[in-house]
């Protein structure tokens, strides 16, 4: 061992007096961290092969329309959009007469957790037993053999959000997959997606507890019910960030308890966790967004707000993102103001953000055509819309809401080579997705049965 | 023409105040007397020219077609001379009967999750259960489902605990108090997959019911036969209300609609119907798709969805969306009628439409949603022929595509809106204005 000289260890004992009068003398734990991704994603491009369609009408989602265009897709990603593209060792797609769009995206399914067949031991998509139960996350529920998973994928979806049911104030954490076959939930996890948290306001959560004889049965039983999470989750977020900078500064203090259900909620005041909340009424949505401001986190994407054409200004005015149906209505009271023109009304403010949503293993078959009706309706009255303008409903304005409009939702240089080949106008009644690829992969061609994944349940099924 | 002679008088009478009162008096009354005259011995004729009509007939589709439509009836396809108090040109356009919409409760229901506005369903519904009593046709669901060129219903309550789940009725989407067009045309029956019990129990039920007044039948006939022969029998004892309804389904006077999925429960269906001469319709019929060619040989109609692929239970296992094409090319007489569905079925024709891009041809596809479902619930309609009611609907363009919109349409030769209740609140929403919306109405 290295003998110290008197001097230098003089001064390493001055030091070491001078450290202990501003920092803690007792030795720090390990740190307590939260893993925030304990089910990471285990997704991999399926097979790829660098293509080139050809002379395709082109919309690209964020807005513009391209007759007789090329796009190019090398290593998964489009690296051009252009005419007379000239590319070497890859395949052509002759696409004349064919429309070539983003691949579409449902930010409102219930695939996997309420699959088909809906039999009682599927029935994995609400946990109704308490108002809140952010806790529970509903990729732990998705059951990938799904057969609508496969349905939707002939369908032109190639990314979609996988909701928990709207009983409860605050239903669980959603989760973004991409649109593949795979044995396991992480195998479809759309990588570095966000988490969602499903909230609910008005008539399910009332009427599901207050049958209990619980809180809520009124709505502004409801709205005590989030503030009373949200002022919860405030302290436990500042309890964690007192711990973490407290550790940063050398203390040995003590972690806070974890909690699985503030997690959730802190992470959305962290704003890592975007909030898709089901609220139809005009009245409510305007609630939300003050209840956002007052307790400092983003009220994100009103799901079915049918009443959303009232208040449209607010709305864009705030960033909300409102995935909506094109008509469905009438089903409950909250329901029964539908006009066939929302989508189109939310859409025309500046700033806005529509979006066409299934929440249906039925119409997420074709999103295409839900977008289609909005846009000949809302024409039919005074509105102007083109196929380049209702594409953006189902394509990228549902990426931004989902947080991952930087890798997908629109038919540019960089993106994910996400993309459907249709057999002619998507707006049409007989429009059918020819091609389907994620990250330029083939996923779908519905003249080769090789690329038509078939699930486990109807394997052997006479 | 007289008509509008008429009218203009009465404007005249009403805008000018230069008329003494008295003079006003008599006009109107004139004017009134002659209105009932003419009514009674004039029909009011409105012609539809040059339209491309699809008869759902024997003549096909015709080009540059004259329809002509007295009162609520057609009464002329083509004639040699039009001679109309109203002329519509339609410039080419498609002309079809109205479509008809199908095994829903329109009419029944407002808003689903509102109890006391339903009234398809009773705990006490029984065979003779009529819901027909119940129909309102100020529902704003009506207006609605006009927008889909729907003019015509089949409404199917949902029953209640018995095994028969009651009768159906036809209404008109006119809005009417008067749009009941035919009470109890068919009697209900729910089988197939059960939560508690087995499908077996109901099959059997409905066997034995058939069986049971059969026997009864018989024997009160051989009774009747010994009252004759000796007056000093006891009189023969009536049926029972609902004994009547089993007998009118044993005579084919009713329809059976049987909602059953699973093959076993249509072919034990097929084979109720040969047992005792029924006049069978399968409903939802998901398997039907394989044994289409017995449904096809024992001529049973099928009443279906054309976009339920999913299997949503074991009784469904095969649904494709080319089922629909599939059973008519076997040869079966199909409709289309969604599932459940009351607030949409204007979506009926886009259905119609994402058959044909599976497969189904168009004009199959139009019958699936007019004529065949007069035929199956003998009702005056769906075609466009003379005699059948005037029940029609001028298109934009093709009837099944997204774009397309209905621009003109006649119920019983009665001109009617597809403005609805929805389009009040998009007018009250798009206008501008300094004052809350309210005030905009």
């Amino acid at each position: 061992m290295q003998t110290i000289p008197v001097k230098l260890g003089f001064t390493v004992a001055a030091v070491s007096l001078a450290l202990t009068a501003c920092l803690p003398s007792e030795k720090q734990d390990a740190k307590v961290n939260i893993n925030k991704n304990p089910f990471p994603s285990t997704y991999k491009a399926l097979p790829q092969q660098n293509t080139l369609f050809t002379n395709a009408t082109v919309l690209t989602g964020s807005g513009q329309r391209f007759d007789n265009a090329d796009v190019l897709i090398v290593d998964g990603k489009i690296t051009q959009l252009g005419v007379d593209i000239i590319a070497e060792d890859v395949l052509t797609i002759n696409s004349q007469g064919k429309w070539l769009t983003p691949g579409i995206i449902d930010v409102h399914s219930h695939l996997g957790v309420y699959p088909s067949p809906s039999v009682e031991s599927h029935a994995d998509g609400n946990e109704i037993t308490a108002p809140n139960t952010a806790e529970v996350w509903a990729e732990h529920s998705v059951w990938p053999q799904d057969p609508g998973f496969q349905a939707a994928r002939a369908g032109g979806i190639t990314t979609l959000q996988i909701l928990p049911g709207s009983a409860n104030l605050f239903g669980g954490r959603g989760v973004t997959l991409r649109n593949v076959p795979s044995e396991t939930m992480q195998g479809m996890k759309f990588t570095d997606a966000p988490y969602g948290l499903k909230m609910a306001c008005g008539e399910n959560p009332k009427r599901i507890y207050g049958s209990r004889k619980q809180q809520p049965s009124t709505r502004m039983g409801n709205v005590a019910g989030y503030r009373a999470a949200w002022a919860a989750a405030t302290e436990y977020k500042r309890a964690w960030d007192k711990y973490n900078s407290d550790y940063a500064a050398g203390k040995n203090s003590q972690a806070p308890t974890r909690d699985l259900e503030l997690d959730t909620l802190m992470g959305v005041l962290d704003g890592e966790i975007l909030v898709h909340n089901h609220c139809y009424k005009a009245e409510e949505m305007a609630v939300m967004i003050d209840l956002g401001k007052e307790f400092n986190y983003d009220s994100g994407t009103f799901h079915h707000g049918v009443e959303a054409y009232k208040i449209a200004d607010k709305l864009a005015e705030n960033a909300n993102c409102v995935a909506m149906w094109p008509d469905w209505w009438g089903f409950k009271m909250e329901a029964y103001d539908m006009v066939e023109e929302n989508v189109a009304i939310v859409d025309a403010v500046k700033n806005s953000c529509a979006i066409v949503h299934s929440d249906s293993d039925t119409t997420i078959q074709r999103l295409n055509q839900e977008a289609a009706k909005v846009m000949y309706r809302a024409n039919e009255n005074g509105f102007s819309l083109k196929p380049e303008n209702a594409i953006k409903w189902i394509t990228f304005n549902a990426a931004k809401s989902l947080g991952i409009s930087d890798t997908t939702g629109s038919l540019a240089a960089g993106k994910n080579a996400d993309v459907v080949l249709w057999n002619g106008n998507p707006f049409s009644v007989y429009a059918q997705a020819e091609q389907v690829f994620i990250d330029g992969a083939k996923v779908y061609d519905r003249h080769d049965e090789k690329y038509q994944a078939k699930s486990d349940f109807l394997l052997g099924q006479e | 023409m007289k008509f509008k002679q008429l009218a203009q008088l009465v404007e005249l009478a009403q805008l000018t105040k230069v008329v003494s009162f008295n003079t006003v008096t008599l006009a109107v009354t004139i004017i009134l007397s002659l209105t009932c005259l003419t009514h009674a011995v004039q029909a009011k004729t409105i012609a539809i020219t040059n339209a491309t009509v699809y008869t759902v007939a024997s003549q096909g589709i015709l080009s540059q077609a004259t329809v002509i439509i007295e009162n609520d009836i057609i009464t002329a396809i083509n004639p040699e001379q039009v001679n109309a108090d109203e002329t519509i040109d339609a410039n080419g356009r498609i002309l079809t009967p109205g479509l008809i919409g199908s095994m829903n409760v329109l009419g029944l229901v407002e808003v689903a999750a509102v109890a006391k506005t339903l009234d398809g369903s009773d705990k006490k519904a029984g065979i003779s259960f009529d819901a027909s009593l119940a129909f309102n046709p100020k529902s704003t669901l009506i207006a609605y489902s006009r927008k889909g060129g729907i003019t015509s219903n089949i409404v199917a309550p949902g029953g209640g605990e018995d095994l028969f789940a009651g009768q159906t009725f036809a209404v008109n989407l006119s809005g009417n108090f008067s749009s009941i067009i035919a009470k109890k045309n068919a009697v209900l029956v729910y089988l197939g997959a059960k939560s508690k019990g087995s499908r077996a129990q109901r099959l059997q039920a409905l066997d034995h019911s058939f069986a049971d007044l059969q026997k009864k039948l018989n024997k009160k006939a051989s009774k009747e036969v010994k009252q004759t022969a000796n007056k000093d029998e006891n009189p023969v004892k009536e049926l029972k209300r609902d004994e009547k309804v089993i007998k009118a389904l044993l005579s084919g006077e009713k329809p059976l609609l049987a909602y059953a999925d699973r093959a076993t429960d249509l072919l034990a269906l097929l084979a109720l119907k040969q047992k005792y001469s029924l006049d069978l319709v399968l409903v939802s019929a998901s398997d039907a798709v394989l044994i289409a060619d017995e449904i096809a040989a024992a001529d049973v109609p099928v009443i279906m969805s054309a976009i339920d692929n999913l299997p949503s239970s074991f009784d469904s296992l095969h649904g494709d969306l080319s089922n629909m094409s599939v059973l008519v090319n076997a040869g079966v007489k199909v409709i289309l009628a969604p599932k459940g569905d009351s607030h949409n079925i204007n979506q009926l024709r886009f259905d119609a439409g994402i058959a044909v891009a599976n497969g189904l041809a168009k004009t199959e596809a139009l019958s699936t949603l007019t004529a065949n479902v007069a035929d199956v619930f003998k009702l005056n309609s769906g075609r466009i022929a003379v005699g059948k009611n005037a029940d029609l609907v001028l298109w934009s363009a093709d009837p099944f595509e997204l774009s397309t919109k209905v621009d003109l349409m006649w119920i019983s030769g009665k001109q009617v809106s597809t403005q609805s209740r929805q389009d009040a609140l998009r007018n009250r929403y798009t206008s501008q204005g300094d004052m809350p919306k309210a005030y905009s109405k």
